[in-house]
């Protein structure tokens, strides 16, 4: 099985193996902390509403990426979805490392020079538990294109994908405006989504301050 | 986290009392799955009556979007009703409200399920 983390990973690598410049930004990394919330949340670790992220067991998970994060969780105190998502920022550069290698070492991609190529040109991922499944490109057009209700890991796929900019790498502008309502029905029916969309509006608003200061 | 299921002509009624965090999502899920399975077979609707929900959490809301998937592949109306003001507030924040048919209370529910499509 493909994480959402690794996912949201692969989404920010463009057709020609660059990775897109929207992964630099603080969006992609609170989306990614955001898959992992919710990873967190699904393995029974984690639950979270409106006010907080609760844990339940601090019991590792033995997946890299998301012991970091709840090891974090589980030191700090009690805080919403929103301000975990900002706190945990500098995480995400090690959490895309540690996405990447497992990537490779499963045989999902292959690296040359500073590119990574997809193993596969089908563009599907390798068969893992006997099941084939569509890239997460594939299945978010399909989805964006289709009446279908998402299931729970493509909405937040879908929400994250959108929060974190990820969409322009695979879709054009004009095409993002005419499937907008779409994207607005079935992109994050999940409050960590909500939560990580919340904490990007704060940075945003933070940093135009931050700005509009320095000018005096 | 307590389930009544009530099986009228044209819905089965299925109503929960108590949280529905991540302990209870699991068996919550299971029981709406079966309630849906069995109204699919005599083509009634499903309603979940919230009245008696005080929570939900992130873990809670992804059962009402697996059970609204399940009604739709089964081809039936689903929809929720009587949220209580905490719940609404989720569902507001989090779009349930525009995927899965929301009424103020369960007679709502009822005259839309019976009125033919």
């Amino acid at each position: 099985m493909i994480s959402l983390t690794e996912e949201l990973v692969l989404l920010a690598i463009e057709d020609d193996g660059k990775i897109a410049y929207t992964a630099g930004s603080p969006g992609f990394a609170m989306a990614l902390i955001g898959a992992c919330l919710v990873e967190l949340n699904i393995l029974g670790r984690i639950d979270a509403d409106l006010d907080a992220v609760n844990v339940l067991s601090t019991e590792p998970t033995g997946i890299e990426t998301l012991d970091a994060i709840l090891k974090q969780l589980g030191a700090g105190p009690k805080r919403p979805v929103r301000t975990w998502s900002r706190e945990l920022q500098p995480i995400c550069n090690e959490l895309v490392k540690l996405s990447l290698r497992s990537l490779l070492q499963r045989g999902v991609l292959q690296q040359t020079e500073a590119r990574f190529l997809w193993a596969l040109r089908s563009r599907r991922y390798p068969m893992i538990d006997g099941k084939e499944q569509k890239e997460a490109k594939l299945r978010i057009i399909s989805m964006l294109l289709s009446t279908e209700l998402p299931t729970p890991h493509d909405t937040v796929l879908i929400g994250l994908a959108v929060a974190g900019g990820l969409l322009e790498s695979f879709l054009t502008r004009a095409q993002i405006a005419q499937l907008a309502d779409r994207i607005g029905v079935v992109g994050g029916l999940d409050l960590v989504v909500r939560g990580v969309e919340a904490a990007i509006r704060d940075d945003a608003e933070l940093r135009a301050r931050v700005m509009m200061m320095s000018v005096h | 986290m307590n389930t009544t299921i009530e099986t009228l002509d044209s819905a089965t009624i299925v109503k929960a009392t108590g949280r529905l965090d991540f302990e209870a999502s699991a068996s919550f899920q299971k029981e709406l799955e079966q309630a849906i399975a069995n109204a699919a077979a005599r083509k009634a609707a499903v309603a979940i009556n919230c009245e008696g929900i005080e929570y939900v959490s992130s873990a809670g809301l992804r059962v009402f979007l697996v059970a609204a998937r399940a009604a739709k592949s089964a081809a039936i109306g689903f929809g929720v009703c009587s949220l209580t003001a905490g719940v609404k507030e989720v569902f507001d924040i989090s779009g349930f409200g525009r995927i899965i048919d929301v009424f103020p209370d369960q007679a709502a529910a009822l005259a839309k399920f019976s009125t033919p499509a």
